[in-house]
């Protein structure tokens, strides 16, 4: 019942394998996202997956490395393929990484600012792609004008998606750190 | 601990800065509506049949404020508001009582009888709105 693939990983208990729990977790985990994200898709720029991604990545350690390509392979299945797309493939990654870096941290605020500064720039990052195809049909200069007025065009929506993940994280961390705590607890034992 | 909430102030720091910065480029470099996006006509059919036409560059999002806004061409109406939106009465000086001479003012879009009224008729670019003096059949 259990695989070999990936080493050294389950750093619960140890074990060098992946046990069918941890598939259990990831599954579930890439269900409480895209539950989350669908049940809040009519609020604009108002979501909880950055939230539930620092969050696991800070209490669920390797297993994020699953979650995150799931996930996105699942949005791209449901939605379409298209250029946001493109953008999910290094965004999510980025914030899984910023969470791993900074995971010693145990604020609210602290997770708050970070959870509320990617919002901020989120637009920012997405407009690498108008960077690219400006860049490839009309040179660099231009891929920086299509980039920048793109991201420009939507700052607004970044205050916004500042402001939700920033209160959403002050709101929720807390609560949902001590639920992670007991499950953590329960799965060790 | 102080370390901590060190960290913690840079960081609350940083990011309103970096709003302000944003707020500061997303005003200077942001994309302003321009004065006059949509071209629409508005046409207005009088009592004696004679037809008037006023042209009209707008941003107006609904006919009620592109009709306010052709005030400076001659252009004038009264209504009564209600829950409802303004029920119009008079176009232009001309007056459409429905209890005396049975006679009101009817808006068509493009020539089809419109389904709203002056407050939530959406203006489109390119858009001929008519309003015309009938009579009850």
């Amino acid at each position: 019942m259990e695989t070999n693939i990936l080493g050294n990983m389950n750093l619960h208990n140890n074990s060098p394998r992946i046990e069918i729990k941890d598939i259990a977790q990831i599954g579930l985990m890439v269900a409480v996202i895209e539950v989350c994200k669908a049940a809040l898709a009519f609020l604009p720029n108002i979501e909880l997956t950055s939230f539930w991604i620092i969050m696991f990545t800070l209490f669920f350690g390797w297993k994020i490395v699953a979650v995150v390509p799931v996930f996105i392979l699942i949005e791209g299945a449901i939605y379409g393929m298209n250029l946001w797309w493109i953008m999910y493939l290094y965004i999510w990654p980025l914030l899984v990484l910023i969470a791993w870096l900074l995971k010693k941290n145990d604020s609210a605020i602290f997770w708050a600012v970070i959870s509320g500064t990617f919002g901020l720039c989120f637009g920012a990052l997405c407009s690498i792609p108008y960077i690219v195809i400006g860049w490839s049909s009309g040179g660099f200069i231009s891929g920086l004008r299509s980039g920048f007025v793109w991201w420009v065009a939507g700052i607004p929506w970044d205050f916004i998606h500042c402001g939700g993940n920033f209160v959403l994280m002050l709101v929720l961390y807390r609560p949902i750190r001590s639920a992670m705590n007991k499950i953590q607890a329960a799965t060790m034992n | 601990m102080k370390n901590n909430t060190k960290k913690i102030v840079i960081g609350v720091v940083c990011l309103v800065v970096l709003v302000a910065l944003f707020a500061v480029i997303w005003t200077k470099f942001g994309a302003k509506p321009t004065a006059g996006d949509k071209h629409i006509t508005l046409e207005v059919v009088g009592s004696d049949g004679a037809t008037t036409d006023y042209t009209l560059d707008t941003d107006a999002e609904f006919l009620r404020q592109a009709m306010d806004e052709l005030g400076d061409q001659g252009f004038s109406y009264e209504g009564t508001d209600s829950d409802y939106g303004i029920m119009i009465s008079s176009i232009n000086g001309v007056t459409a009582d429905y209890a005396t001479d049975g006679a009101y003012w009817s808006l068509y879009v493009n020539d089809e009888y419109g389904m709203y009224g002056a407050d939530a008729q959406p203006v489109t670019d390119g858009d001929k709105y008519t309003w015309k003096y009938e009579l009850a059949q």
